[in-house]
């Protein structure tokens, strides 16, 4: 494991006051945040940033980081002697309401086991933090129920006070038609509670992983469907691929470019299942050979057809 | 070590959280939650304080708002407001998809 320099990756002196802390992380976190950020790993960045400013805004743990960290630099081989963080006292309020899943080994090693029993303190009870972390399936998963594998980096203290961290591997149970931006709550699989207290809970948020085949809107499902031109105009019976499986769909006679067909039902399942939509896209064939050129030649001779004729006003 | 368990959660929007399991959740007091509900920040705000149960779409607006809150020293209106701008973002950039 690394030694992790937050204050390096704050861009802020050792010496820096909570107010230049809370300066510098709010230009990092509108610089690399997800949702605007066009630089590169944005999201790793903003990971880490998170990391540092939730150790160096708390005055609990940035005095404990300090202490320990002036022995090392960013990237050097570390591991925490026992009872490193004697003397300090962690709120165990959570480190911070980001995902604390995603935080490094190095920040769990450190601050994962905040709040548990300190010395002299063992008839202290408290029950364990409820912890966060995303998941990513995939849409069939939704359709037909799956079993996702996460790993959890959990800090655990040997007989000798030791702090490591284990690999804690979770096969979770994603059920059938689970939406995106749902938890999953698993409980007892969060923090460890203290004096014999429950562990706090697992809230996994579910998330779709990119599929440019689909775009999903609350339980409906909108989905392209390529077909060619004689079908569109004349209509005909095609097979269709969906998440639920191929099913049989009719497209009606003198369909455009962008025309939906609703599969009601076939969305995300439910109490109440949302519906596919299969979005026409209209794929003209090349014109490669004397043949195709000469059919797309006699369309142009034949056809009384002016595609412009809305927009000329 | 690795240790391998197969767990089976549940749905929050299925078993529905209460104030307590929320703001245990967000790693804030219940009162924090209370005060945004009753302005209208988190929740429908319409039914009555002993039957409030939050669901996964409370639970993610009311973290970012501590995070809003707590990182950036916003007051509830300006994180309500924050939040709100996020979700169109995310609803207008799932429209832009593929499809």
């Amino acid at each position: 494991m690394e030694f992790r320099d937050y204050y390096q990756i704050l861009g802020v002196a050792k010496t820096a006051t909570a107010d230049e802390v809370k300066k510098a992380y709010r230009r990092l976190a509108r610089k690399y945040h997800p949702d605007v950020s066009k630089e590169p790993e944005a999201e790793k960045h903003m990971k880490e940033v998170n990391e540092a400013n939730a150790v160096l805004s708390d005055p609990e743990k940035r005095a404990a980081y300090d202490q320990l960290g002036s022995r090392y630099r960013a990237g050097q081989e570390f591991q925490p002697p026992p009872d490193w963080d004697a003397g300090f006292e962690f709120s165990g309020r959570g480190p911070s309401p980001t995902d604390d899943a995603d935080f490094s080994d190095f920040f769990a090693n450190l601050f994962g086991h905040t709040g548990r029993a300190r010395h002299g303190a063992d008839d202290f009870r408290m029950r364990g933090q409820d912890r966060h972390a995303k998941i990513l399936i995939d849409l069939a998963d939704t359709y037909h129920g799956a079993t996702r594998t996460i790993t959890l980096h959990v800090p655990q203290a040997d007989e000798h006070g030791r702090v490591g961290v284990r690999e804690h591997s979770l096969h979770v149970q994603i059920p059938k038609g689970v939406k995106e931006g749902q938890h999953i709550r698993l409980s007892g699989q969060g923090s460890p509670g203290l004096g014999g207290s429950p562990a706090g809970d697992l809230f996994l948020e579910v998330q779709f992983a990119p599929d440019a085949r689909y775009r999903i809107e609350g339980r409906d499902v909108f989905q392209t469907l390529p077909v060619t031109p004689w079908e569109a105009a004349l209509g005909a019976s095609i097979e269709a691929p969906t998440p639920s499986g191929a099913v049989q769909v009719k497209v009606p006679g003198g369909s455009q470019n962008g025309r939906r067909l609703r599969l009601k039902g076939r969305g995300i399942p439910g109490a109440s299942p949302g519906d596919l939509y299969l979005v026409l896209d209209v794929v003209l064939p090349p014109a490669d050979s004397d043949k195709a050129r000469e059919l797309y030649a006699t369309m142009a001779r034949e056809l009384d057809f002016d595609p412009r004729g809305k927009v000329r006003g | 070590m690795t240790q391998n368990e197969i767990v089976t959660g549940v749905l929050v929007d299925e078993v529905t959280l209460t104030l307590e399991e929320a703001a245990q959740a967000c790693g804030v007091e219940p009162q924090w939650i209370v005060e945004r509900v009753e302005a209208g920040f988190l929740g429908d705000g319409s039914v009555q304080m002993t039957y409030w149960r939050f669901a996964s779409h409370d639970l993610t607006r009311a973290r970012r708002m501590r995070q809003l809150e707590s990182a950036f020293d916003a007051v509830p209106e300006l994180a309500a407001l924050v939040v709100d701008l996020q979700e169109e973002v995310a609803r207008l950039r799932r429209r832009l998809g593929s499809v």
